[in-house]
């Protein structure tokens, strides 16, 4: 436990006695504090005028701009989130550090705890500034406080589940930049997946003179694959939490995600035993 | 303390060490020679855990390093090639992290670091950043990080390279402190260096051992040998340096020279000066002939390169 807090807290000092960590906060209050504004005015313009904007009668806050908002935190987060997790393993082996790290009396589940609760440390000072949007929030609406600490606490979900991954990818790259831009890359497919995967459609027909178990082996594949686009972004299992609602398989397919890239990690960091 | 039998570590089609075989000591200093290639390095890391070895067994302090990784990085303090560091932390920040995680009870760490620090000359260094120190306090800084926990075997790769001739006397008198207490395996390229502070050296070249044993017996052993110059017959001069009492062996080279070799700490130049002031013959010149370590390391490393092409 000591070792694993100290292997944190050594990426955290690390973190903030770089620029690194500050201009990583400052871009995340900068552009959130944007966005909270703007989805803010956007929501009292709704609200002046309602049937313009085809509503009935005065829409939900929490649907309109709470659950908005944060979803907009959780990708800022994972936007900014490559620059947070490449360094997390993959700093250590271009450096030669790991060399010193894996010669250390240190467990393996120690280093990557460690380095997971460092890179979480991050995240919870992200989730400080859009707590204070939430104040606001608060303190003018009616808002149950219970409804803002349940979508924290879905970004804050999203946000873990994200940061195993790029931990993953860390240890797996030799250089930060690569492991940055792999996880980059990921994020990016997953959000265009997420945008444009609702639009796929149900059924996909295939020509008749195929025959009919062709056409059913399709159509099987294709339902699980479109249920697979829509399923997988991570963003889309916060939306409906952001807004208050708790959805067991939501916090389960986080939970399961941040397991399984954990489990991932401790494979890919054992590889050194087979690799040459 | 380190026991290595058949030791073999493949590199994809690279053999870096075949079947290395070796003991140390509990206390004892070893000098771990070769040329650059030759496997010193793979060993170093395959015994402090960092990369597995392909086959054979590697044993510190009684641990079985593939079944017991963490007993036995308790006990190495490791200082590798080019000393690899966090270099936007402080000195002492840094080695108060290495303390927590090599388990130094809590309350000692301040005093751990200390003696450390004080121990490598970093004392005054405590509050610099790691990324500013020269070559040599980032040295010492290695090997402070090693040291830190007291482990009992110490695994240091090239602990005096790039430091200036006085910092290399520190390090040499602060590895030779170490010795009671701790077993050294030391890596380097500085002869010398090993003549002055290893007791058992083993040369390894291409992956094999090429010569071990004691300083001792690798520079002569008990004897020594001067290189006499007469003019004369060979047939008279060699029998009249046999005669002389502590001479043990003599040999022709040609040319009028002659290999005498004596026991160790007997002064025989005397002896011959008077054995060879005959008529027949006339002494021309006395040279002592020592071997080095620098002969017995290119006659290791030479031998077995013919003998492998």
């Amino acid at each position: 436990m000591r070792s694993t807090l100290a292997v944190c807290r050594r990426e955290l000092s690390s973190f903030f006695t770089t620029p690194v960590g500050y201009v990583i906060l400052g871009t995340f209050t900068a552009i959130s504090g944007l966005a909270f504004a703007l989805t803010f005015i956007q929501f009292c313009r709704i609200t002046v005028s309602p049937a313009d904007h085809g509503y009935e009668g005065i829409p939900n806050l929490e649907e309109l701009m709470i659950s908005p908002y944060l979803v907009f935190c959780g990708q800022l987060v994972m936007f900014i989130g490559p620059l947070i997790t490449m360094r997390l393993l993959a700093e250590e082996r271009s450096r030669g550090t790991m060399e010193l790290l894996l010669t250390y009396p240190l467990r393996d589940r120690e280093i990557i705890f460690g380095k997971y609760l460092a890179s979480l440390g991050i995240v919870i000072a992200m989730m400080t500034v859009v707590s204070v949007h939430m104040c606001i929030v608060g303190c003018y609406t009616d808002v149950e406080p219970a409804v803002l600490w349940f979508g924290m606490f879905a970004l804050f979900l999203m946000s873990a589940a994200f940061m195993s991954l790029g931990l993953f990818v860390s240890a797996l790259a030799r250089s930060p930049v690569t492991a940055g831009v792999l996880t980059f890359a990921m994020w990016f497919i997953s959000y265009v997946l997420g945008t444009y995967g609702k639009d796929l459609p149900e059924h996909l027909n295939s020509p008749v003179a195929w025959g009919a178990t062709v056409s059913r082996g399709i159509e099987f594949f294709w339902g699980i694959f479109r249920k697979l686009v829509i399923e997988l972004p991570l963003d889309r299992h916060c939306e409906q939490m952001a807004q208050g609602i708790v959805r067991p398989q939501d916090i389960a397919y986080y939970v399961l995600f941040v397991a399984f890239f954990l489990f991932l990690t401790f494979r890919a960091l054992e590889s050194r035993h087979w690799r040459a | 303390m380190i026991e290595v039998s058949g030791l073999t570590k493949v590199y994809g089609s690279i053999t870096a060490v075949r079947d290395l075989s070796f003991r140390v000591e509990k206390g004892e200093i070893i000098g771990f020679l070769g040329p650059n290639g030759a496997g010193k390095s793979t060993t170093m890391r395959i015994l402090t855990g960092f990369t597995p070895a392909t086959s054979g067994v590697a044993k510190v302090a009684g641990y079985h390093i593939e079944d017991h990784p963490i007993e036995v990085k308790r006990r190495v303090g490791y200082m590798p090639e080019n000393v690899p560091a966090y270099g936007e932390m402080l000195v002492s920040a840094f080695l108060r992290y290495v303390a927590a995680v090599k388990g130094v009870p809590r309350g000692d760490v301040g005093r751990e670091v200390g003696r450390a620090m004080e121990r490598c000359g970093l004392g005054d260094m405590a509050n610099r950043v790691v990324r500013n120190l020269s070559k040599g306090y980032r040295q010492r800084l290695g090997l402070a990080q090693a040291l830190i926990g007291n482990p009992p075997v110490l695994i240091l790769d090239e602990p005096t390279a790039g430091l200036d001739p006085k910092q290399i006397i520190d390090i040499r008198q602060l590895i030779k402190s170490l010795a009671p207490e701790h077993t050294v395996l030391l890596s380097t390229h500085i002869l010398p260096e090993v003549t002055m502070v290893c007791e058992r050296v083993i040369i390894i070249n291409r992956g094999q051992i090429a010569a071990q044993d004691t300083m001792h017996n690798l520079t002569g052993g008990d004897s020594e040998s001067l290189e006499v110059e007469a003019l004369g017959v060979s047939d008279t001069i060699t029998p009249r340096l046999k005669a002389i009492g502590d001479v043990t062996k003599v040999e022709t080279l040609g040319g009028g020279r002659y290999r005498v070799v004596s026991p160790r700490g007997k002064d025989v130049r005397g002896a011959i000066v008077q054995a060879l002031s005959g008529s027949e013959c006339s002494l021309v010149g006395i040279q002592r002939k020592g071997r080095t370590l620098e002969d017995v390391f290119v006659e290791a490393v030479a031998a077995d390169r013919g003998g492998v092409e």
